[in-house]
């Protein structure tokens, strides 16, 4: 429900408060000859104007990843010499309002000796392509191998061997709420405030710090209202140091907001993969080995986690499958493109997508039945907790289960039949099965580039009301409600009594954030622990006040098992905080904090099962039902894991069919705007049959595993599976997404063409 | 997606508009087309004259056998008009394809006209429907065929100072049937191709064929040999696909992102079908 | 992007060969154009004003005609940019003779950037031609 009532970065308003306007490269490469910044800085209203060189002493953009051997571009927050990707800065004008600073930015002059470009991965392999940084002779940024197994041995053991190229096409993440900042400075303090709409408030603090040269306790770093990040936010990006710097040179508060056209262009996308895959089975369909190889474009510079996002796709790949020998190699390029990085499955679509191709792959390869070759993989009920051939730790599962349930929904043998009848027909009609897995919860602190636990402090007020700092930044997830929910059951307090705060490191004690569907099962892990001391601690105020050695702790009270008198926990919360009496081994006050490392990840799964049928005349494709069967663990709240799972699968719907980010050769991003960018409206959406099996996750003790992201990975692969299926009769094997209906009417009007 | 400086007047009647709009004035009506061109600034008017406060300018009324529309009738207006769904239904189901409900509750029928997009929905109707538009100046009036009036990609005859007050539109008879089909483009919404349909059968027998099409090439047109086609005929399946395969005869098509010339062909031919097919069963 | 296509002019190749090569001509057939001044051999630098329906942008860049074969081909490598971007367009001229005139075909590549690469994809294709259709009526005009 819309009420208009948050408060958002650009709600926020101070005194005096500037406002800033990026100048932004049009070219994708180029040398900078000159940067005239005279008739703007004349410009009435405006304030300042700075270049790169101004603000060289600010530090660059973090990148919290090491490969080995990698080469890491420096990338300062302006231009100096020479721009990589459309969009990037070369100079920031500050001004009175947002109107004179775009006026003003106009005006800057800027002479560009403008360079060949790399618009994408494979140009950027093509021999005698552009370097993208001039000092490395090829665009190669890491090469990077795993091994599982005996991939060699496997592969010569095989009955059959099925390869297939795969794209997963560069998407745009698209939040409701662009990016932005507000940077004020308090020079008595020496302290600096930045409201930013960021989904990692304390690592942003500390990234920051580093960059402006600020002492971290000396920065405040607030989000706010978040509307959506998707992973997009899970970044600090040089518009929130430009602003900082802005401020502390002007000494008034200075304020930039993205515009959609700025989000489109300097925004981390994602995905941007092309991956050459490779099946070996047995005649019977067993699933002996699985190879890969990603060539991953990684834009022009790496924003936080970029190189870091398809080693995730690797340790997905063998999907839900006892596959024992697996290969992957990465080959991470530079392109004069906007850098991938995390957005929204981060690594793991792309590489359940891949596998839950294969299988169909390999399922028409040997005339299997898809669902019946996905049965003989899987690993078994009993074989958890499950070592994975790529150094995974699959916490608990029943993979058939719940497919079978999923199948049972759908009425999977009549449908085949039905297809069956409508092929003999001459319809195309498609039934896609995608049995995906996950990897949430990010993670064990080893694993996670800034430490992977998370952190919560309960207070029982003296009133008895409860607060809750939490280190995760919900956005739209709504762990407000989930960990009110956990602090009522766990306290016997109603929710309403429970305020969750989030966001502000003056207020809550540091934290990691939100991403990698991690909000709940590690930082709502925390809050259930500092729950636990707390309730601690009321059993021994209330043992006092009860006189009693025997008390539990029900409902919300303090209960004499013995004599069944009772007191509150509103009542022994004032007693704490007023403290006439202190219990001995305690002291006053109501309030725990807990850190919480956990000792996995955790690991989701499901079916997803979509019945569509494609117009043979226009190639458009009808989904005419989309099952979905999702195993998160433990729910909290159903209302919002099925919000979590249906906005997923829209996002891998949009993936499937409509959305891409094209680059042309030249670097210039042709799909700029949503008049050219189709993201998945409401009206393009099905209807979701959705339910869930449950096996709680062992690895924390609320039983959870993760949900942000599960929708996303487990629709793309059903829908592209769905459309190859329905194409099978015309020899179709693969498509690439999207699977726009010009595409599919070339495909099905170059095989039929008396369809036409 | 901050315009440029500019100067803003909403005058009430259409005389001072006309007088502002004289002076080099751009018309501002329900702003779908113009305020996101200048907040990319791709479009950078000085002087913005508002017409959609003059009341002159919207109403849907019927005189001589004729509706006559005011430029500021919004597309949800068209759409919902108990008038026009009764007399003229091809308009008000062409309008119901128009974007989305916010679009359709700001856009006009007189700014989409006027701006001439080539994958605009009305274009496609009003050349079914033999439509007029009428200009007025703040010194002469003017009634152009529709034919005459888009002459190209954001084209049209209107001349400077001039505003498209009316757009006229027949009056359907019982004999007629009509019907709108359109291939939408998944991001904007607008027609990769549009379809209208407008046929008369008397006895059995197709005596007017009307179709118009947008969205294929940089103008919209009347398909006349597929027109010429359906006269005289019953109107069999054969027949239809007959004449359907005509609508894209002679025409350059236009390419973008979303779909190829040649695929653009193959719709106009697919969607004249499913228009013609549609409006022969609605003929009474 | 791909641009091609032929055009008709009523007159002999060698006429509409020199009526090519004229910077006045060219500046009353280029579309927009409001200045066409003379920097060197062939080489010109370019104003124009774009005006469509809502859209305006002013251009600023350099006409270059090379390659001449008078009076059958030339090269036309034309470069703008302004604040909604910049263009390049770079393409071959035919001249054969047809019918008593000249048939024109044209064969190039055309690479747009800045704003207008992103926001104005679906536009772009129907544009350019509506501009080089303008072009050859103006010039069809001049005699
Ligand atoms: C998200 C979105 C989706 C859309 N989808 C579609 C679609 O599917 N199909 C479709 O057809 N359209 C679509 N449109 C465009 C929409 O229909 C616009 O309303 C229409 O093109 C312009 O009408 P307007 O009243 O908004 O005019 P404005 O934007 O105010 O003006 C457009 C132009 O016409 C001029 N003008 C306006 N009124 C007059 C007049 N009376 N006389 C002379 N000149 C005038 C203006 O000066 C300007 O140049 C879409 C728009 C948006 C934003």
């Amino acid at each position: 429900m819309l009420t208009g009532t948050a408060t958002y970065v650009d709600d926020i308003k101070m005194p005096n408060m500037l406002y800033a306007a990026m100048v932004r490269s049009p070219h994708a490469a180029a040398n900078i000859r000159s940067v005239d910044i005279s008739k703007a800085a004349a410009h009435p209203g405006v304030m300042a104007v700075y270049t790169g060189v101004d603000i060289k002493d600010v530090g660059a953009i973090v990148c919290g990843v090491e490969l080995p051997g990698m080469r890491k571009p420096h990338h300062t927050v302006i231009a100096t010499d020479r721009v990589y990707l459309v969009g990037h800065i070369v100079a920031v004008v500050v001004a009175k309002d947002r109107y004179v600073a775009a006026d003003a930015a106009d005006l800057v002059e800027v002479d560009y000796d403008v360079l060949d470009a790399v618009g994408g991965p494979e140009q950027a392999l093509a021999e005698g392509a552009p370097a993208v940084h001039p000092q490395w002779a090829d665009n190669i940024a890491f090469k990077f191998e795993q091994k599982g197994g005996d991939t060699d041995a496997a592969f010569a053991s095989a009955d059959v061997i099925c390869k297939q190229r795969m794209i997963s096409q560069r998407m745009v993440a698209n939040p409701m709420e662009t990016r932005g900042c507000v940077a004020s400075w308090h020079a008595a303090d020496r302290a600096l405030t930045i409201y930013t709409s960021t989904q990692i408030p304390h690592l942003a603090r500390t990234i920051l710090a580093g960059m402006l040269g600020l002492d971290e306790n000396r920065l405040r770093l607030i989000a706010p209202e978040v509307g959506g990040g998707f992973g997009c936010k899970l970044n600090v990006y040089p518009e929130e140091a430009i602003v900082s710097f802005a401020a502390m040179k002007l000494g008034v508060p200075v304020k930039w907001i993205e515009t959609r056209r700025e989000n489109f262009l300097s925004t981390i996308q994602g995905r941007g993969h092309v991956d050459y895959w490779e099946i070996a089975a047995k005649r019977d369909g067993t699933i002996v080995g699985v190879k890969v190889k990603i060539i991953q474009d990684l834009g022009a510079y790496f924003q936080l986690l970029t190189p870091a996002i398809p080693t995730l796709s690797v340790l997905m790949m063998p999907g839900l499958y006892n596959a024992r020998n697996i290969h992957a190699e990465i080959v991470g390029v530079f392109t004069n493109c906007v850098p991938t990085d995390a957005v929204r499955g981060a690594g793991r679509p792309e590489a359940t997508y891949g596998i839950e191709r294969m299988v169909d792959v390999l399922a028409a390869e040997l005339k299997m039945d898809p669902a019946e070759i996905r049965f003989k993989n899987f690993v078994a009920a009993d074989q958890f907790p499950f070592a994975t051939a790529t150094g995974l730790n699959y916490d608990s599962g029943d993979y058939a289960n719940t497919f079978t349930k999923a199948l049972d929904t759908i009425g999977y043998k009549k449908l085949r039949e039905e297809q069956a009848t409508a092929r003999k027909q001459g319809r195309l009609v498609g039934i896609g099965i995608s049995t995906y897995g996950e990897i949430c919860a990010m993670g064990p602190s080893p694993a996670v580039a800034a430490g992977g636990w998370e952190s919560a402090t309960v207070k029982v007020e003296p009133s008895g009301k409860v607060t809750i700092l939490t280190g995760i930044s919900p956005h739209g997830q709504g762990e407000e409600t989930t960990f009110a929910q956990i602090a009522g059951d766990e306290l016997g307090v109603p929710i309403d009594d429970v305020l969750v705060l989030h966001g502000d490191t003056s207020i809550v004690q540091y934290g990691i954030g939100t991403f990698g569907s991690r909000g709940t099962a590690v930082g709502g892990t925390a809050v259930y622990l500092a729950l636990q001391d707390i309730k601690e601690k009321v059993i021994r105020w209330g043992s006092m006040l009860l006189d009693s050695n025997d008390v539990r702790f029900e409902g919300g009270m303090c209960i004499d098992n013995a004599s069944g008198k009772s007191v509150s926990i509103q009542t022994i919360a004032a007693a704490a905080y007023r403290a006439m009496k202190i219990p001995t081994h305690s002291e006053p006050g109501l309030v725990a904090t807990r850190f919480w490392e956990p000792g996995n990840f955790t690991y989701p799964f499901g079916a997803h099962i979509i019945h569509s049928e494609i117009d043979p005349k226009t190639g458009q494709v009808e989904i005419k039902r989309y099952v979905m069967v999702d195993d998160i663990g433990n729910i909290l709240n159903p209302m919002i894991v099925d919000g979590q799972l249906h906005g997923g699968a829209s996002w891998g719907l949009g993936q499937a069919l409509w959305e891409h980010a094209i680059y042309d050769d030249a670097g210039q991003l042709v799909t700029g705007e949503f008049m050219d960018y189709a993201m998945a409206r409401a009206r393009m959406m099905p209807w979701i049959e959705s339910s869930h099996t449950c096996t709680p996750s062992p690895v924390n003790p609320l039983g959870v595993k993760g949900v942000g992201e599960a929708g996303t990975i487990g629709s793309t692969p059903a829908m592209v599976n769905s459309v190859v299926d329905a194409l099978a009769p015309l020899g179709v094997t693969h498509v690439d997404m999207p699977l726009t209906p010009e595409k599919l009417w070339r495909i099905i009007s170059a095989s039929q063409p008396e369809a036409n | 997606m901050i315009p440029n400086t500019f100067e803003y007047t909403a005058p009430l009647t259409l005389k001072v508009a006309l007088a502002l709009i004289g002076e080099g004035g751009k018309p501002l009506a329900g702003g779908m087309s113009l305020i996101p061109m200048m907040k990319l600034r791709m479009a950078a008017p000085e002087h913005l004259v508002d017409i959609g406060r003059i009341a002159e300018l919207n109403y849907i009324r019927e005189a001589g056998g004729e509706l006559h529309i005011g430029a500021n009738a919004t597309h949800y207006d068209v759409e919902s008009s108990p008038l026009i769904v009764g007399k003229c239904p091809l308009l008000a189901e062409t309008a119901g394809h128009i974007g989305d409900i916010q679009v359709r509750n700001r856009g006009t029928l007189g700014g989409s006209v006027a701006h001439a997009d080539p994958s605009a929905d009305y274009p496609a109707a009003l050349q079914a429907l033999e439509a007029k538009i009428v200009l007025t100046s703040a010194t002469s009036q003017r009634t152009v065929a529709v034919g005459d009036f888009f002459i190209d990609t954001f084209t049209t005859s209107l001349e400077p100072g001039e505003l498209v007050t009316e757009v006229i539109v027949p009056v359907e008879a019982g004999l007629t049937g009509t019907s709108y089909q359109k291939f939408l483009q998944p991001a904007s919404g607008f027609a990769i191709v549009g379809v209208a349909a407008r046929i008369r059968r008397e006895a059995g027998k197709i005596t007017v064929a009307r179709i118009g099409v947008t969205g294929v090439s940089g103008n919209s047109y009347r398909a006349l040999k597929a027109e010429a086609a359906l006269v005289g005929k019953a109107g069999s399946d054969a027949e239809i696909d007959a004449a359907a395969a005509l609508v894209g005869e002679g025409v350059e098509a236009g390419a973008d992102l979303h779909a190829s010339a040649e695929y653009r062909l193959h719709l106009a031919a697919n969607y004249a079908e499913r228009a013609i097919r549609v409006a022969l069963s609605r003929t009474a | 992007m791909k641009i091609a296509g032929v055009a008709q002019l009523a007159f002999a190749p060698e006429r509409a060969y020199e009526l090519m090569q004229d910077p006045a001509v060219l500046s009353r057939a280029i579309p927009g154009c409001e200045a066409l001044e003379r920097t060197g051999d062939n080489e010109y630098r370019m104003k124009m004003k774009m005006m469509l329906a809502s859209f305006s942008g002013a251009f600023e860049g350099k006409v270059r005609l090379v390659d001449p074969q008078p009076p059958t081909s030339f090269r036309m490598v034309v470069e703008g940019s302004g604040k909604i971007g910049f263009m390049k367009g770079d393409g071959v001229l035919t001249l054969t003779a047809k019918d008593g005139g000249t048939e024109v075909s044209y064969e190039g590549d055309a690479q747009i950037g800045g704003t207008m690469a992103a926001v104005g994809q679906r536009l772009i294709d129907t544009t350019a031609r509506m501009m080089i259709k303008r072009f050859f009526e103006k010039l069809a005009a001049e005699v």
